[in-house]
């Protein structure tokens, strides 16, 4: 290992690259051919994976929209609209803290938005991945048949405990919406089909402008509730009725 | 026994030190451009940037992050690609740093997984053990900065990009 004398020395002059070791024998011009070439493909590896990832995280106002979308807020799945006191729920149906949240307040709110009591805008963003864009668009699918509520608490009620884990299928999530009385084809088609990923999209292209970077993410009145008082339903409540809920 | 002089094996560390900065730089981008949207968020806990800018980063980084490890992987413009993979690894300590000094509750997102920390705590140890994993790469970017000739790079003519 020690007789490289060839090998070259930082501080030798150009004149060494004749006599540089591995691999030997091409010419200058050919060489930076090569290097040339593999720089530009690098190059377009970089702009096509850039460019990509800016084009798909763009609103797309073509998308087809779920029955109960509100475009001015967020793309969100919007109730009681003319209710003086609103919360927002940026949530993802595959985390678990968004599952704590609906088994500790689900019902409440749930009662809030039948009552037509609160003014409630689901927001359901996909940022923990695939799965997430998957469950939010069939969720947009069941609020087309007005089971948005129900079909929102079977997806967490149903929560594997991996993430991404091929858990949540086409299938898998028909079968949710059945198991909770959707019957129209409709709904498996919208599933199957994809009908609302791109507004899925949406969705989240809205949350990363308005800097959700959490799940969930509850605002009442534009204001975040900390994490620390989202899974105490009496305090819910009392801050509910401090805005105005009656 | 002979000496081993430096000479002698720096186009061997340079090779170590190309794919190790460039290993983290590959592994690191990869794992971010599965998940476009976590990567932008992570971006955006930092504070750094305006939420919008924040955004267009969060998704190109991964992508600048490949680039640049293709680039040292295949010791192409060893000395340019080393400036730009030491650079990234200098924001990204500055921007844990300056996270850690207004004790924002984050994960780093370095390989993923970011965002705000799941506790909602700040983990000190976390961030001087990232901060210092990254300053180990400047060190490292450092070394091929000064000697950008190594073992099986496409750059057979370093010296067009450095006099010595």
């Amino acid at each position: 290992m020690t007789e490289k004398k060839n090998e070259p020395e930082q501080k030798k002059k150009s004149t060494d690259k004749a006599k540089k070791g591995s691999p030997a024998g091409k010419s200058k011009g050919k060489d930076n051919g090569t290097r040339n070439l593999v720089i530009g493909m690098i190059l377009l590896v970089v702009l096509a994976g850039a460019g990509s990832a800016l084009a798909k995280n763009r609103t797309n106002t073509h998308a087809a929209l779920p029955s109960d979308v509100s475009v001015s807020e967020g793309y969100g799945i919007s109730f009681n609209p003319k209710a003086p006191v609103k919360l927002d729920v940026y949530e993802d149906y595959q985390c678990p803290n968004c599952r704590n949240f609906e088994a500790v307040n689900g019902n409440y709110i749930n009662s809030l938005v039948r009552a037509k009591k609160m003014h409630v805008v689901f927001h359901p963003i996909t940022i923990l991945g695939p799965e997430s864009a998957l469950t939010a668009a069939a969720s947009a699918c069941a609020s087309d048949q007005d089971k948005f509520l129900e079909y929102h608490m079977a997806l967490y009620q149903n929560q594997p405990t991996a993430e991404n884990s091929g858990y949540w299928t086409n299938e898998k999530l028909a079968l949710i919406g059945h198991s909770i009385g959707i019957t129209s084809a409709k709904f498996d088609t919208c599933i199957n089909t994809g009908q609302y990923t791109t507004w899925a999209t949406n969705v989240e292209t809205d949350a990363a402008a308005k800097n959700i970077n959490s799940t969930p993410t509850i605002l009442l009145n534009g204001k975040p509730i900390p994490p620390q008082d989202q899974l105490n339903l009496a305090g819910l409540k009392n801050l509910f009725k401090a805005a105005g809920v009656k | 026994m002979k000496r081993i002089s430096h000479a002698a094996v720096a186009p061997w560390i340079t090779l170590f030190a190309r794919l190790l900065l460039g290993g983290v730089l590959l592994v690191a981008g990869y794992l971010k451009t599965t998940n476009s949207a976590q990567a932008a968020a992570s971006v955006r806990v930092y504070r750094l940037l305006p939420t919008g800018l924040a955004n267009i980063f969060g998704y190109s980084l991964p992508w600048i992050e490949i680039g640049i490890a293709l680039m040292l992987i295949l010791g192409i413009w060893v000395r340019y690609s080393a400036l730009a993979g030491g650079g990234l690894m200098l924001i990204f300590i500055i921007a844990i740093g300056q996270a850690w000094a207004r004790k924002l509750a984050i994960n780093c997102g370095c390989f993923g997984n970011g965002g705000l920390s799941a506790d909602g705590k700040v983990h000190p140890g976390i961030y001087l053990a990232e901060m210092l994993r990254d300053l180990g790469l400047v060190l490292v970017a450092g070394y091929l900065y000064r000697f950008p000739r190594g073992k099986f790079g496409i750059d057979r003519i370093p010296e067009e990009i450095s006099e010595g």
